[in-house]
């Protein structure tokens, strides 16, 4: 069964290149542009990994959505991964303890988030 | 291209190039130098099947060599000079290529042929004779089949390499040109490389007798036009099998050594 990537960003076009390079592997995609809607499609799909950008319009970032994501007991077993263009090492430190699984900076390699996401998956399996 | 067409292809380009923003831009670069880097993985990974795909064929030609032939270059020489008198025959260079892969195999039959018959020293009796013959069918069933054209290839020559022009060889006594160009190809140089190397039995004719050999050949074992163009590049198809046996090119040194 192919696993499900919600991929929040507020910028359409990031989200549609995010989409591209996943479309190779085959995962099954949904999006949302800022941070509230993410949460709440998070409950609602139950995706396998959500794809965040941090730093987003709306009542609370992309930070925030992770440390609330990491705190619903529905949701433990959805990863979160952080897409971020602040790549300094404070800023990987505060997304890694908000919960994300893993903090990537953008731009980033697609080979590189297509590895992270196949280790992830296949993390969770063994 | 219709204007129109056009008129739709630049609005999509102008649409796109307008709703990429920085940060998209920086991504798309990743992504192409992400695509560079698997394109070159892509090759590299090609070129290696490739490798082995060539080397497993040799190894399996060899498999039926080893029990008459001592030296895996005796094929590899008949694949590059089947290959050069096909380019001077005026085929393109894929179907050349080609066949220097494919005419390594053309007597792969043999491993079904029983050591009491290929090894017997003498002549064969007509019973014997048969079973030897049968080599041919037999390389034709080991190959054939295929969905890959080299081993389409390699099966049409392993078929016909011991037809003859004048009608009188084997399986089917095909005549002429109803005899495939790949066959013929592979029995005119296979004929001269036996030749002109040492044997149990013999040691190797001189290349001008061999040549000669050849030429008395011309209309009754092989095409003339063949035998004719081999005769006339004799130098450079002689100079290209002294250069095969000083350097045996890619793994014909492996090859050799096991």
């Amino acid at each position: 069964m192919s696993k499900t990537v919600l991929i929040v960003d507020d910028h359409a076009d990031i989200r549609r290149l995010i989409r591209m390079t996943l479309e190779i592997e085959a995962y099954e995609i949904h999006e949302a542009a800022n941070a509230s809607s993410a949460l709440r499609m998070a409950r609602e799909l139950r995706p396998d990994f959500v794809l965040m950008d941090v730093m987003m319009p709306g009542e609370f970032d992309g930070l925030e959505a992770c440390r609330r994501m990491r705190a619903d007991p529905a949701l433990v077993r959805v990863q979160v991964i952080l897409l971020s263009a602040m790549g300094q090492a404070a800023d990987r430190a505060a997304g890694l303890q908000a919960g994300a699984l893993s903090y990537i900076a953008k731009p980033f390699s697609p080979l590189k988030l297509i590895a992270t996401l196949a280790a992830a998956g296949a993390a969770v399996q063994s | 291209m219709s204007a129109q067409f056009r008129a739709a292809v630049n609005a999509d380009c102008t649409e796109a190039s307008n709703s990429f923003g920085a940060g998209a831009a920086a991504q798309m670069e990743c992504l192409i130098t992400d695509l560079g880097r698997m394109v070159q993985q892509r090759n590299e990974a090609l070129r290696e099947v490739t490798r082995a795909h060539h080397e497993a064929l040799l190894r399996l030609a060899r498999a039926a060599e080893f029990r008459d032939d001592d030296t895996g270059v005796h094929l590899l020489r008949i694949g590059f000079l089947a290959e050069a008198l096909a380019l001077l025959a005026g085929q393109t260079p894929e179907f050349a290529e080609r066949l220097r892969w494919a005419a390594p195999m053309h007597d792969i039959g043999k491993i079904g042929v029983p050591d009491e018959v290929l090894k017997k020293p003498g002549a064969y009796s007509p019973e014997e004779r048969k079973i030897m013959n049968g080599h041919a069918m037999m390389g034709a069933q080991i190959l054939g089949g295929s969905r890959s054209p080299l081993f389409q290839m390699a099966a049409e020559v392993a078929l016909n390499h011991h037809e003859r022009w004048d009608g009188s060889g084997y399986p089917l006594g095909l005549v002429g040109e109803a005899i495939p160009l790949s066959g013929r190809l592979v029995a005119v140089v296979d004929f001269f490389d036996a030749l002109t190397m040492n044997r149990c039995y013999r040691p190797a004719f001189p290349d001008s007798q061999a040549l000669a050999m050849m030429a008395a050949q011309r209309g009754l074992a092989f095409d003339p036009w063949l035998v004719d163009l081999a005769l006339a590049h004799a130098e450079d198809l002689i100079a290209l099998r002294d250069h095969i046996n000083r350097s045996p090119p890619e793994f014909g040194p492996m090859i050799t050594q096991i």
